[in-house]
């Protein structure tokens, strides 16, 4: 309830949410509106402003723009199709449509064949499989594949939409091992560059959850060392945002957080007003909107309501 | 040098030769000592070379003096310092040192400045508070958080690039940037894998928005990494870079690199001259870095065509 009251105060005379302070942003804002959603019934009219804001953002193409006065639709695309289908107001089929078309530029002939004629390592398979870039024509990263693939598993789950079931299935077993291909030899994720000119890469914690979470349901020896890498970044995060995305990915795997980590996990003020610093031994809080949204949906999550799983 | 085709950097350590280098620093000669640029050939913007042995409470007045030493006029202007954040470790070399950050922010203040900020877009970790915390602004910057903006998260405008060298032909860029009237970069000394330095012109990737363009900007490295670095040169020109080098990083960085104590911090109005400078301290040949050639264009880049203004004089 606290969070909502704290997003609620945090919503933009337009509608939307910012990430701080400032104009309106539509990753915010969708995480935001989620973070309502897990938050029961109530909000009706903020949640219809939000999304009015949203609707302003989504592109002729079908694609979403990070915010309004960006000409461009990318990976965000991927999260108004996370929210309840509850929350009208946007083409949701056009956007299914549009994110459906993206995929990484190294996964094109051209640059595979180049690769392939370079000597590209081709070991780990990392450039066999389909993710989504953040940006149309980059390469394919872990954070927008993990959320994209998420957002296409809740839409086989609902039914309908573009494309034919085993169509999205396709995408999404590309997605999956997109993923399990880009995993850190210390066993987590970071954005997906695992090495780079012959040195292994270190994984972060907030892409560690997020890629634990959009593989959930996994039953594989590289989520297991994921997971354990996932417990080992819990234990040491510093950073709010990264403890809430490790809190949601070890969840999905039916993972509770470790007692070491568990007075990691962000509170609130009591005041209720704001959030505010927490205790030495946990990751500071900076008032920001991504912080709070996803902090109440982990909450959400560890009492059994995953926004980003349930449909 | 032939600007059309360059020559792709040697990733290499530091060789042994720029601490020969730096230990001759220690004999410093004078501006009038240097050499003087050949008169058919434009000499570029001086640089300075200070001796800083450690993050010491010494740095306050060393800022001050590159700021005289420079003759910056900064009364009533609004200054934009540029750091390099890029991982969540107040340990090890990787991001700017905050003392440095710190002493800057108090120098352009103390010399009239309207409002002085500290403005980063870090490529690779999403929550630039959190590594901002962790890399020690929060305990060594006071109210760090009300004087910093989040490049990544900043209001865009898109701007058309001028001349382009990469394949891209425009860029949203933060508002806040594109509105004051110094960006200061403010790099760490650091070899590059791909670009074989990051250096004050490296620097400025992190003013490219993540919020739109993602985390890592992949999208410069589709357009050419070089080739972006020349173009975001071409908008802010007028840059003045500090480079923190009292600490450098040699090896494999931008991240995994390993410490160097150089114990230098170089400074001056052209990020290109500056950089070139900053190359031969670590022991690279700047006219074989990708980006130094494109910017430099016809122009030469050899060492007797930089000026040294004050301070150490890099030895030849």
């Amino acid at each position: 309830m606290l969070y909502s009251e704290d997003l609620l105060g945090r919503q933009n005379a337009d509608g939307g949410w910012s990430y701080f302070r400032g104009g309106s942003w539509t990753e915010p804002t969708c995480y935001a509106l989620l973070a309502l959603a897990a938050s029961g019934t109530g909000h009706e009219a903020e949640v219809r402003r939000g999304m009015d804001w949203l609707k302003r953002c989504q592109r002729p193409d079908g694609g979403f723009a990070p915010r309004e006065s960006v000409k461009e639709s990318t990976w965000v695309t991927a999260l108004p199709l996370l929210l309840p289908p509850r929350t009208q107001g946007f083409d949701r089929a056009k956007a299914e449509a549009w994110t459906l078309e993206q995929t990484g530029r190294e996964s094109g002939w051209v640059y595979r064949l180049r690769s392939w004629m370079l000597g590209a390592d081709s070991s780990t398979g990392s450039m066999s499989f389909d993710g989504w870039p953040w940006y149309p024509g980059a390469a394919a990263w872990v954070g927008p594949t993990a959320l994209s693939v998420l957002a296409l598993q809740k839409l086989v789950k609902r039914g309908g939409g573009p494309a034919s079931s085993s169509d999205l299935n396709k995408r999404i077993d590309q997605g999956l091992n997109y993923l399990l291909a880009r995993r850190c030899r210390d066993g987590g994720w970071n954005h997906g560059s695992t090495r780079a000119l012959g040195y292994d890469s270190d994984s972060y914690p907030e892409t560690t959850g997020l890629a634990l979470l959009a593989l959930h349901g996994l039953n594989n020896p590289n989520v297991n060392e994921g997971l354990a890498r996932g417990e080992q970044h819990l234990a040491a995060c510093q950073s709010s945002e990264g403890v809430s995305w490790l809190r949601l990915g070890l969840g999905a795997h039916g993972r509770a957080p470790l007692p070491s980590a568990a007075g990691r996990v962000p509170n609130q003020g009591e005041d209720g007003s704001n959030i505010t610093e927490t205790g030495t031994s946990r990751p500071a809080m900076h008032g920001g909107v991504m912080e709070i949204a996803l902090a109440r949906l982990a909450d959400a999550a560890q009492v059994g309501k995953n926004s980003f799983l349930d449909v | 040098m032939n600007p059309k085709k360059p020559l792709e950097p040697t990733r290499r350590a530091w060789t042994k030769t720029a601490g020969v280098t730096l230990a001759t620093v220690a004999a410093a000669g004078t501006l009038e000592s240097c050499s003087q640029p050949s008169a058919r050939v434009q000499a570029w913007a001086p640089v300075s070379i200070y001796r800083a042995a450690t993050y010491s409470e010494e740095l306050y007045d060393l800022v001050r003096r590159i700021i005289a030493e420079h003759a910056l006029n900064v009364s009533g202007k609004r200054v934009m310092l540029k750091p390099n954040l890029v991982e969540f470790d107040s340990q090890t070399v990787i991001n700017t040192n905050p003392k440095l950050v710190h002493a800057a922010l108090e120098a352009f203040r103390a010399a009239g400045a309207a409002d002085v900020r500290i403005a980063e877009g870090p490529g690779h970790r999403r929550v630039t508070l959190d590594l901002a915390d962790a890399s020690g602004y929060f305990a060594t910057v006071p109210g760090f958080e009300s004087h910093f903006t989040d490049l990544n998260l900043d209001e865009t405008t898109k701007v058309d690039l001028v001349r382009p060298q990469s394949k891209l032909d425009s860029l949203y860029l933060p508002n806040t940037i594109l509105g004051c009237d110094l960006l200061v970069s403010m790099p760490k000394l650091k070899t590059h894998h791909w670009a074989g330095a990051t250096l004050s012109m490296k620097n400025l990737f992190g003013v490219v928005p993540g919020g739109v363009y993602g985390w890592p900007k992949n999208v410069l490295h589709w357009a050419g990494i070089p080739q972006c670095i020349a173009d975001l040169h071409a908008l802010f020109p007028k840059t003045f870079a500090i480079v923190d080098g009292i600490v450098g990083m040699e090896g494999n960085g931008p991240i995994q690199g390993t410490p160097r104590a150089v114990g230098v911090v170089v400074a001056g109005a052209s990020p290109v001259s500056v950089d070139a400078t900053c190359c031969r301290i670590m022991g690279l040949d700047p006219a074989r870095i990708g980006y130094l050639q494109l910017t430099a264009g016809e122009q030469n880049l050899g060492e007797e065509l930089i000026p040294q203004l004050a301070g150490l004089r890099l030895s030849r």
